[in-house]
């Protein structure tokens, strides 16, 4: 770790952690602030969700139409495409240009030319990444749970709940691992943002497709979403070892991997 | 006997459909300033990479003050200065952040009235953001972050890029001062010229390796011009036999150009009584002097 590369991709990647924390955190608050209304309009709803095509609530993740009334349901089928799909989109890109843009930026000619160790720089920028994703995900878990405790009608899961973020979390990781992976593999330096976002995307969509298409279900173990339990209204949600350790192994592989690949990268300017 | 700053041994660097470098070996000694002269895409770039360790050696090895630069790289840098070809510091810093961010990672002592000389020496506003300065100013503070921790060995690759001429004089003048101190510089340049006045030897590389090392004042002996000699009438037949046009020259019209390295003095008395139009005497491009000596 290296203290100077460490403050410094700190403060520059403050105002990108500042806005994309207040876009999500607004987009949750705003849309639990629509819980009250959807319960008074209960019957308009049902009536409504009865005309949409059938999976449009599997693609939500819901299973049972009347899940979406409890507090809980309601925010992790709403909140579900900004803290999985944003945060994913947030984690990834700032992670696949944390090493790169040295490269495309022709930065690297200095910053390797100055006593630091691969090793250093590699571990210091990593740092930035794994706090920023925990700041990320430690006020949008606030915003969440202020929101619920705000709109909740009746008790709700709690522990479900911060079981949720922590898989949120771990997959925010796992993509900033998978960035960082694909960063270290490219060899002509250049900014490789619009891949990453593409990634995200087609891996959420290849998951929606699993949950809609029962003969395609198959398919969605390719996408880490399917290691995300979105079922919080189920009495028996638990913490799931086995989802954990999917998330952390991989993403441990795909860091260490980076790291042995940068080590001994040619680097191009 | 003394270290050599620089000892590189049958270096090769291969990638895709670059030629790199092959089998490069050279070695500088410790205070010297040592010229690396070729053309464009001759592999100069690669060479000095490779001791930084941007680049790994496909082949061979390469030492800095004794240590090995793939394993010691760190503590390599830590004595090393290195000034880029392309200055593309961070553009977002402002100059003076740009510099505290360099002596950050030496833990430089006194660098702030280091950074306040050399910002005064160069004529740069520390004040102003990178994304601002002209390509001759970030030059400038590529140079100057080069020596903010007083380096012992200064490794610069095309430093007069983008310097007017008093920069680029007091750029020398630093180079040779710091020099007397002790610092050794591996000067790598296309630039004949730069290197004649600085340096005691130069390596001249070419197509990825070695072709000569040799004193400068040997390359000054060999003294070479360019000339163009326009005649009112045809080219006279006689000039072919004078000593100094041995490798020839070229007719075009009534007009004659030909790479000279015999004595000036026979050459103008051979001229003496011509029905000379036109006459020019320049600088050969470094092409030109590859052709000379090593077609």
């Amino acid at each position: 770790m290296n203290k100077s590369i460490f403050l410094r991709e700190l403060r520059s990647n403050a105002t990108s952690l500042l806005v994309w924390t207040v876009i999500i955190t607004f987009l949750i608050t705003a849309t639990m602030a629509l819980y009250n209304i959807f319960l008074e309009n209960n019957t308009k709803i049902l009536a409504m969700i009865s005309i949409l095509p059938e999976g449009t609530l599997q693609f939500k993740g819901v299973s049972n139409i009347n899940d979406l009334f409890s507090v809980l349901g309601f925010y992790s089928a709403n909140n579900v495409i900004y803290m999985l799909v944003l945060g994913s989109i947030y984690s990834i890109v700032l992670s696949s240009n944390i090493l790169l843009k040295e490269e495309y930026g022709k930065t690297a000619e200095f910053l390797l030319s100055w006593p630091v160790t691969r090793g250093q720089a590699f571990f210091s920028k990593m740092g930035v990444v794994i706090i920023n994703i925990l700041g990320l995900n430690l006020v949008t878990t606030i915003a969440g749970y202020i929101s619920l405790e705000t709109c909740k009608k009746e008790p709700y899961n709690v522990e479900a709940f911060l079981i949720l973020s922590l898989y949120t979390l771990l997959l925010h990781l796992f993509f900033a691992a998978l960035g960082l992976f694909m960063s270290v593999l490219v060899k002509k330096p250049r900014p490789i943002t619009t891949l990453s976002v593409a990634l995200v995307m087609v891996l959420y969509f290849i998951f929606t497709i699993s949950n809609i298409t029962p003969d395609l279900s198959w398919a969605g173990y390719i996408s880490p979403y399917k290691f995300i339990d979105l079922d919080v209204v189920n009495p028996a949600y638990r913490i799931d070892i086995v989802k954990i350790l999917y998330f952390t192994v991989f993403s441990f592989l795909l860091i260490f991997s980076s790291l042995r690949i940068y080590l001994r990268k040619d680097i191009y300017l | 006997m003394n270290t050599p700053a620089i000892q590189i041994s049958e270096l090769t660097k291969r990638y895709g459909k670059d030629r790199g470098i092959d089998k490069l070996s050279l070695q500088v000694e410790e205070g010297e300033i040592f010229g690396f002269i070729g053309p464009n895409g001759a592999g100069k770039s690669t060479t000095i990479r490779v001791l930084l360790n941007l680049l790994f050696p496909t082949d061979g090895s390469a030492r800095i003050m004794g240590l090995d630069t793939v394993r010691d790289s760190k503590k390599i840098r830590a004595r090393t200065g290195y000034i880029p070809s392309e200055a593309n510091p961070y553009p977002f810093m402002t100059a003076r952040e740009f510099l505290h961010y360099t002596a950050s990672f030496y833990g430089a002592q006194q660098a702030e009235k280091k950074i306040t000389e050399l910002t005064e020496l160069f004529d740069l506003e520390p004040g102003r953001k990178i994304s601002d300065l002209s390509s001759g100013n970030r030059k400038k503070l590529s140079i100057i972050q080069s020596f903010i921790h007083t380096p012992r060995l200064l490794i610069v690759d095309e430093p007069t890029t983008g310097l007017d001429p008093l920069m680029q004089s007091r750029f020398f003048d630093l180079l040779r001062s710091e020099n007397k101190r002790g610092m050794t510089v591996f000067f790598s340049s296309h630039t004949l010229s730069d290197v004649q006045m600085l340096c005691r030897r130069v390596a001249i590389i070419k197509e990825g390796r070695i072709v000569n090392v040799e004193a400068i004042e040997t390359l000054r002996k060999k003294q070479l011009k360019k000339i163009r000699i326009e005649f009112s009438d045809t080219v006279p037949g006689d000039l072919a036999s004078l000593p100094g046009f041995e490798n020839g020259f070229t007719v075009t019209g009534n007009a004659m150009e030909f790479i000279y390295s015999g004595d000036m003095n026979s050459l103008v008395s051979t001229l003496i009584g011509k029905d000379i139009s036109d006459m020019t005497i320049e600088e050969p491009s470094l092409e030109e002097i590859f052709m000379h000596y090593y077609n």
